[in-house]
């Protein structure tokens, strides 16, 4: 497995930026299987921001990375309609995985007691209305549950489109990203839905902590990213990441202690959403990263051991292994469906992360081949450095 | 979300042959599903002075369909559990409801009620037609805030519930952030929710009440004891309040 990995060693690329990726993506299949034992051991539970903020922040350092590097070697029209083909792939991606799911739904709604559960049977949306819903999927305005971050990711890669060019002044992008945040924050702006209500997640709020992603991966003259490690801002850092713990075990396990804070208090945090990714949810995130961006030697030495690889492998072949990871855990969740007793909760996990880095094994042996270098140990160096193959991640 | 809730259920079933000896309440549920130590002074007036009333409103499973009888949804199991348990008070529990009602449906419907025949006491059910039709997170927590802040302002008791729980739902709805939505409302403004979802999932994996895998024949007999059960726990949850309120003066 370890031959299968680009990178490490001095120079390459950042294996802690694909290991945290690879982690992101396991903890979203998990996430996304309710009843899932495991579920409460993810990042979620112990911090004001989960997975999927790390994914899309790890995801535009990555687009950063790639359509950056194809901005400064080919310019803007190359690196544009690569973004495009690959949101068309996640676009066919997230058709094909609609239908899976809008079977299954309503096989299982037929199967349901109907009086008992008449609001419910509302999941079953091609009932009613099948070729209104068919119409709507097709124009993103339907999203079932747990079918809402290619979406946002397809909707993310799309303004990148415009903004590519804007890599390279940094400090205009951030202004522009910024304001957009804000003005959307102000005024509750959203993509609208079928259904009512706008997207789960926002692409117009997610873009900020996506942009960011973005000029973190983006570096012209080669060279590492600096984010200066300073001690005030790492000590703020801790105290956002424990304010957000405390009042996570606050709320959910002492909520009597709620009852004493003042209920204005109180409302702030029941106001920490995530559709339109809350500036504690955001700040969550950017702490965490910036944490463990400057207490994770960039060489450590764990990060090239064999209980990484797996991760690692994940998170290097985000694509196939995300959108993989959202089918598996649509089995995942018909599985516990059948059965949440800990058999099935053991074999739902074991053969879910087993598949995960089997996805990440072929995607790196197939990238192998197809270049015809089998490269032991690392990126040769006659390979480009970026995304211009359909397997690269992304 | 919360890491306590399954080891919770879990040491519960491994207790369970030892709590048998006691006579079970609420169909066996877990002792921390049925407390609470939210105060319900309304309703504790009202039991003082001999004449309850509650309202009860949310979507379809406030009407408790798919029992044998009208008598035997939990509202009205409950409205007999109470005049049994406290002989000699008159209590009423009317309903207000409907199938695909959002809780700012509920909450108009509520209000008007409240405004037309005030109850002392009100359990306001919401979170599953927003999560079936993945409705804002924001616009259900809001309805709740508001809601229950204008009640409370009228010194009215309220207790929140969450969806029914099915696998169904489970699988195919992302009901957490909506479960979670309720849920910090209510703490945020000291008040009780009757964590339904839990309570039937626990019911559902101890074998003790499973509508979902119930034979079709056997269905109704099912839903009916579901609905007594859901009576018991609630009813267990207002004994708390008024204990807790009575302490209080």
């Amino acid at each position: 497995m370890r031959s299968l990995i680009r990178g490490g060693g001095s120079g390459g690329r950042d294996l802690r930026v694909d290991f945290f990726r690879g982690l992101a993506l396991w903890f979203i299949f998990i996430d996304h299987v309710p009843g899932n034992v495991l579920g409460h051991l993810t990042l979620r539970n112990f911090a004001l921001c989960d997975a999927t903020e790390a994914f899309v922040l790890l995801a535009g350092y990555a687009a950063g990375l790639a359509y950056g590097g194809l901005l400064s070697r080919h310019g803007w029209g190359l690196a544009a309609a690569q973004l495009l083909r690959r949101a068309g792939t996640l676009y066919v991606a997230h058709i094909f995985l609609f239908v899976v799911f809008t079977a299954q739904v309503g096989l299982s709604a037929a199967a349901l007691d109907a009086a008992a559960y008449l609001d419910e049977l509302h999941l079953d949306a091609f009932g009613s209305e099948p070729y209104r819903a068919l119409l709507e999927a097709l124009l993103l305005r339907f999203q079932p549950a747990f079918l809402d971050i290619l979406p946002l990711y397809i909707a993310l890669l799309l303004l990148l489109v415009p903004a590519l060019p804007l890599l390279r002044w940094p400090m205009l992008l951030a202004a522009l990203s910024g304001l957009l945040y804000l003005a959307v924050r102000l005024t509750g702006t959203n993509l609208p839905t079928w259904t009512g209500g706008g997207w789960f997640f926002n692409p117009l709020a997610w873009q900020a902590l996506f942009f960011i992603g973005c000029m973190l991966g983006f570096v012209p003259g080669g060279g590492r990213p600096a984010v200066p490690r300073h001690p005030a801002l790492m000590a703020l850092s801790v105290m956002v990441l424990l304010l957000g713990a405390l009042a996570l075990v606050a709320a959910f396990h002492r909520p009597e202690l709620l009852d004493r804070v003042p209920e204005r208090v109180a409302a702030v945090l029941v106001g920490v959403d995530k559709s339109g990714l809350h500036p504690f949810r955001l700040m969550s995130i950017l702490a965490l990263a910036y944490l463990l961006g400057h207490l994770v030697p960039i060489g450590a030495g764990w990060l090239q051991g064999v209980a990484a690889a797996p991760f690692v492998l994940m998170g290097q072949h985000g694509l196939p292994v995300f959108c993989s990871g959202i089918f598996l855990s649509f089995l995942g969740r018909l599985a516990l469906e059948l059965s949440d007793a800990w058999a099935m909760q053991v074999a739902v996990n074991a053969l879910g992360l087993l598949a995960l880095v089997g996805v990440g094994l072929v995607a790196a042996w197939y990238r192998l081949r197809s270049r015809g270098t089998p490269a032991p140990g690392g990126r040769g160096p006659g390979l480009p450095r970026t995304a211009a193959s359909p397997t690269v991640s992304g | 979300m919360p890491v306590l809730r399954p080891v919770l259920i879990l040491l519960a079933v491994l207790a369970a042959p030892a709590a048998a000896q006691t006579p079970e309440i609420a169909c066996g549920a877990p002792a921390e599903l049925l407390e609470s130590e939210a105060p319900l002074p309304a309703t504790e007036k009202a039991m003082q002075k001999g004449r309850l009333r509650i309202l009860v409103a949310g979507s379809a499973s406030v009407l408790g369909l798919g029992t044998s009888g009208p008598g035997k949804a939990w509202p009205a199991q409950l409205e007999a559990l109470l005049e049994q348990r406290h002989p000699g008070l008159g209590v009423e529990v009317a309903v207000r409801g409907g199938r695909g009602l959002t809780a700012t449906d509920t909450e108009a419907l509520l209000l008007a009620e409240q405004q037309r025949n005030p109850a002392q006491l009100v359990l306001w059910q919401s979170g599953t037609v927003e999560a079936v039709r993945g409705l804002d997170l924001d616009q259900l927590t809001e309805t709740l805030n508001r809601g229950v802040e204008q009640l409370r302002r009228a010194s009215t008791d309220v207790m929140l519930l969450d969806p029914q729980f099915s696998r169904f739902l489970r699988a195919n709805a992302n009901v957490e952030p909506y479960r979670d939505a309720i849920w910090l409302v209510a703490a945020a403004h000291g008040i009780s929710v009757l964590r339904r979802y839990e309570l039937m999932r626990f019911w559902a994996e101890t074998d003790r009440v499973d509508l979902e895998r119930a034979s079709r024949e056997m269905r109704s007999v099912v839903a009916d004891r579901l609905n007594a059960c859901i009576a018991e726990a609630l009813a267990a949850l207002i004994r708390h309040g008024v204990a807790e309120a009575g302490a209080g003066r």
